[in-house]
């Protein structure tokens, strides 16, 4: 990836506060951010545009949750990284996130921490994508069937 | 003695002198030193003046007998006649005697001649001496002489004095041609002759006297010296009057003076004096206990002095008897009796408290004790144990009793003739007050006597179903206290749940104000980042207790101790704690390592909250086994030397929002600790004392796998 294109970040959550507020840190950090308040927007958004991470709250509108939205990212780029935030989560949440390679942030989130595990989660994920093929530096798309 | 014959030449050698017969008479009895001379001295005066006879009978006042005492020219064979007693009040010598006065009879039964009867008595006209001495008129001699008292055995014995009068008559036979101045004549020498005896003899008593004192005081003299206790007779003033020999051991010096002995004769002395001073101060008859030196022997001795005063004849007290008994056995003796007495009842009282303590305990127990004898027989029953087997001794004729006791001997026998030391076994019987049949669980222990043979067996039974019953009360309560706990939780949960949004949104929407932030409201914006910070840790922790989210697995929790303490052990250094570990070696637990981690870390942090001065922090595991193979524990222990909790907090420091640290803690440490212990099905106490530390302990339970 070139020095000058920014990451992609979708952010979800269905507080509206909460959610500006993660979209203006994360701005402010460099990325470029795209804010959804609902599942449906979220799944709306990532099929007209590409995300390099997903940060998805848990508990979303009527029943919806951040698994969803993370499902539907993989079926687009199975390698994409995401992770949960949440203010509670119960042993099975925590054992299905672990079970799909999703993280789980825990509200209050310490704002260093935040972008500190956002970050990791990119450069990791740029690291095995240089492993995996060298030529193709923007990978999900080509990943997408498998 | 002088002969009445050179008597007679002195008189003649006095002739030219002696024309009245009276002088000589006069001289020669003055010349008589004794009283046995005077009546052989009156006999010859009497013949001397010309009459034929004379004789002088005495009287036994003893005896009452008058019997002749001397006689002159008067025939032996005649004398009989002369011979009466004082109460033949017919005899003319006994009425002559009773009427005290001379008589002349010219004729009587006696004496075929006239005769003059002359009685005479002990009398003077002066008090004796010791009536004198101690002025009193009551002298039997003045009494005699005024005729007050008569001549009878009773009366003739001196008030005063205790000397005892005598008694006689002078018989004379009258010459043919006596006449009045015959008798004048007589009656004047026999009464002269008497004065003279009556003297001698009140001399003669008095030296009597004086040699029967001499012999009395000899005799007290040998008694006191043979005492074998000193004796010390002293003056008012203490100076030594007479001391007996066991005495001069103690008071006189030695002849072989040496310093010591001379100064422990001294001190004996002064020792001595003191005492009789005191004495004398505090009454009469009085006793002191006495450490003197023996002066030859050189040891200390005990002695016990009993003092009384004398008195001299006046009733003035002249000094002191002392007699000293030697005590020092004795009162080591009595020492060692009252030193032993006090031992044994030091010991009687420990045994009795033992008894009381063991009574209490029996009785306290709740459960059945039987105590049998080396037969298996009962020999002691609680009352509980009575209403199962009845009273011990006793034949028993109830027959649920005699069942139980059947079961109950067979059970005992056994044990009793077996190997161990100890069994239990499950014991059926019939409880007449709940009844049913109830299960026992019969407890027995062996006490052996001195041959090492069963003396007693002691059986306590446990009523398995009470105990059960108990067991599951106690899982019942803590169900519901666990029950409670997650209500709290859930609600404190939902709470936190509902704020946590919001807070997020506030909480990113101070962050992003950063930069933004005049310089005058940088205070006000710091306390918003601060409180909102503050608030953000409540919530995280309340809501981290039901983060469930981490897998359980098999875990050494010393390990988990050792990286908690490697984490904070920067924290700990600076509060200046010493921490001090011992870590057994522990099987695996099945945990949630990082909530643990959180247990420990909560208490480690409150540990050092509680030490601001610095202080020890002890952290020990242990693998406690379980009554089965499998089952166990693992025991952690976290003591502190700090501050300590308020006893009336420790009830509720488990409940969220108590803290002891004011402004600085959530109030959610104790409450997240606690419910990650119950959520591991572990346990949790806590003992605490102000100003000496608390102690929390962990029991996490552990499976065989």
């Amino acid at each position: 990836m070139s020095a000058d294109q920014k990451y992609r970040v979708l952010v979800v959550d269905d507080e509206a506060a909460v959610l500006l507020t993660y979209r203006l840190i994360l701005e402010r950090q460099g990325y470029e951010v795209v804010a959804c308040g609902t599942s449906r927007a979220a799944i709306e958004a990532m099929e007209s545009q590409q995300f390099d991470v997903v940060l998805c709250d848990y508990s979303l509108e009527e029943q919806h949750t951040g698994f969803e939205v993370i499902s539907a990212a993989r079926k687009i780029n199975s390698d994409i990284p995401a992770a949960l935030l949440t203010g509670y989560a119960t042993k099975e949440t925590a054992d299905e996130a672990a079970s799909q390679g999703i993280g789980v942030m825990f509200k209050p989130i310490e704002i260093e921490e935040f972008l500190a595990t956002t970050s990791n989660m990119l450069r990791r994920e740029n690291e095995s994508k240089q492993e995996g093929s060298e030529e193709d530096t923007r990978g999900p798309e080509s990943n997408h069937q498998s | 003695m002088a002969t009445a014959e050179i008597r007679m030449q002195q008189g003649r050698m006095n002739g030219r002198r002696t024309a009245q017969p009276r002088r000589p008479a006069v001289l020669r009895l003055f010349q008589a030193e004794r009283s046995e001379e005077i009546f052989p001295l009156l006999l010859e005066e009497i013949i001397a003046l010309g009459n034929p006879r004379a004789l002088v009978v005495d009287v036994n006042l003893d005896s009452g007998e008058i019997t002749p005492a001397a006689a002159l020219k008067w025939p032996r064979a005649q004398m009989e006649k002369f011979t009466s007693a004082l109460w033949m009040q017919d005899h003319p010598l006994t009425s002559a005697l009773h009427s005290l006065r001379p008589e002349v009879m010219e004729e009587s039964n006696l004496h075929n001649h006239p005769i003059y009867i002359h009685p005479i008595l002990y009398s003077n006209r002066n008090l004796c001496w010791e009536a004198d001495r101690i002025r009193t008129s009551s002298c039997l001699a003045v009494q005699n002489s005024s005729r007050e008292k008569r001549v009878r055995l009773e009366d003739q014995v001196c008030s005063t004095c205790e000397m005892r009068a005598y008694a006689a008559a002078v018989v004379v036979e009258l010459p043919k041609n006596y006449n009045e101045q015959t008798i004048v004549e007589l009656g004047e020498l026999i009464d002269l002759a008497n004065r003279y005896l009556s003297r001698l003899f009140k001399v003669e008593h008095y030296y009597n006297r004086m040699r029967d004192m001499e012999i009395t005081i000899a005799q007290m003299g040998t008694v006191m010296q043979s005492m074998a206790d000193p004796v010390i007779l002293t003056d008012t003033q203490h100076r030594v009057i007479m001391q007996n020999k066991a005495a001069e051991r103690f008071f006189r010096v030695p002849e072989e003076m040496t310093e010591g002995l001379v100064r422990a004769v001294e001190f004996n002395n002064l020792l001595f004096s003191a005492a009789l001073s005191s004495m004398l101060v505090s009454g009469s008859d009085s006793h002191r206990d006495l450490t003197l030196v023996d002066a030859i022997e050189g040891e200390e001795m005990l002695f016990e002095a009993v003092s009384a005063p004398t008195f001299g004849p006046e009733g003035i007290q002249l000094g002191t008897v002392t007699v000293m008994r030697d005590v020092t056995d004795l009162r080591r003796a009595d020492q060692e009796l009252r030193l032993n007495y006090e031992r044994l009842s030091e010991a009687e009282e420990v045994v009795r408290q033992d008894r009381d303590r063991l009574n209490l305990i029996i009785e306290n127990v709740g459960d059945p004790i039987v105590v049998c004898d080396g037969k298996a027989k009962i020999v002691l029953v609680d009352p509980l144990a009575q209403e199962l087997f009845g009273m011990e001794m006793d034949v028993v004729r109830d027959t649920i009793q005699f069942q139980n006791q059947t079961k109950l001997t067979a059970f005992i026998d056994a044990f009793t003739s077996s190997f161990s030391d100890r069994e239990t076994a499950p014991l059926r019987l019939y409880n007449p007050t709940l009844r049913q049949e109830i299960d026992y669980d019969a407890r027995s222990g062996k006490i052996y006597g001195e041959r090492g043979q069963v003396a007693y067996t002691v059986t306590v039974l446990r009523d398995l179903t009470a105990l059960r019953k108990v067991e599951q009360l106690k899982v019942e309560r803590r169900m519901l206290e666990i029950e409670k706990f997650a209500a709290t939780g859930r609600l404190a949960a939902t709470i936190a749940h509902e704020v946590n949004n919001p807070m997020e949104a506030i909480k990113n929407a101070i962050y992003l104000l950063a930069g933004a932030i005049p310089d005058n409201a940088a205070p006000v914006y710091n306390i918003l980042k601060s409180e909102t910070e503050r608030v953000a840790r409540i919530v995280r922790q309340m809501l981290g207790l039901y983060r469930n989210t981490e897998q359980v697995k098999p875990v050494n929790v010393n390990t988990i101790i050792e990286d908690t303490l490697l984490l904070l052990n920067r924290q700990l250094q600076r509060a200046n704690v010493e921490v001090q570990t011992q870590l057994d070696v522990l099987p695996d637990a099945v945990i949630a390592a990082d909530q643990i981690r959180q247990v420990l870390s909560n208490l480690v942090i409150n540990a050092r909250d509680a030490m601001p001065n610095g202080g020890k922090l002890r952290i020990r595991s242990r693998h406690i086994p379980g009554y089965d193979d499998l089952h166990g524990w693992v025991r952690i222990l976290i003591a502190d030397t700090g501050s300590g909790i308020p006893p009336e907090m420790l009830r509720s420091i488990f409940e969220p929002f108590v803290t002891t640290k004011g402004e600085r803690g959530t109030g959610l440490g104790l409450w997240i600790v606690k419910g990650i212990i119950q959520n591991h099905a572990g346990k949790l106490s806590v003992k605490s004392r102000l100003g000496r530390g608390t102690t929390f302990k962990i029991d996490l339970p552990v499976v065989k796998l």
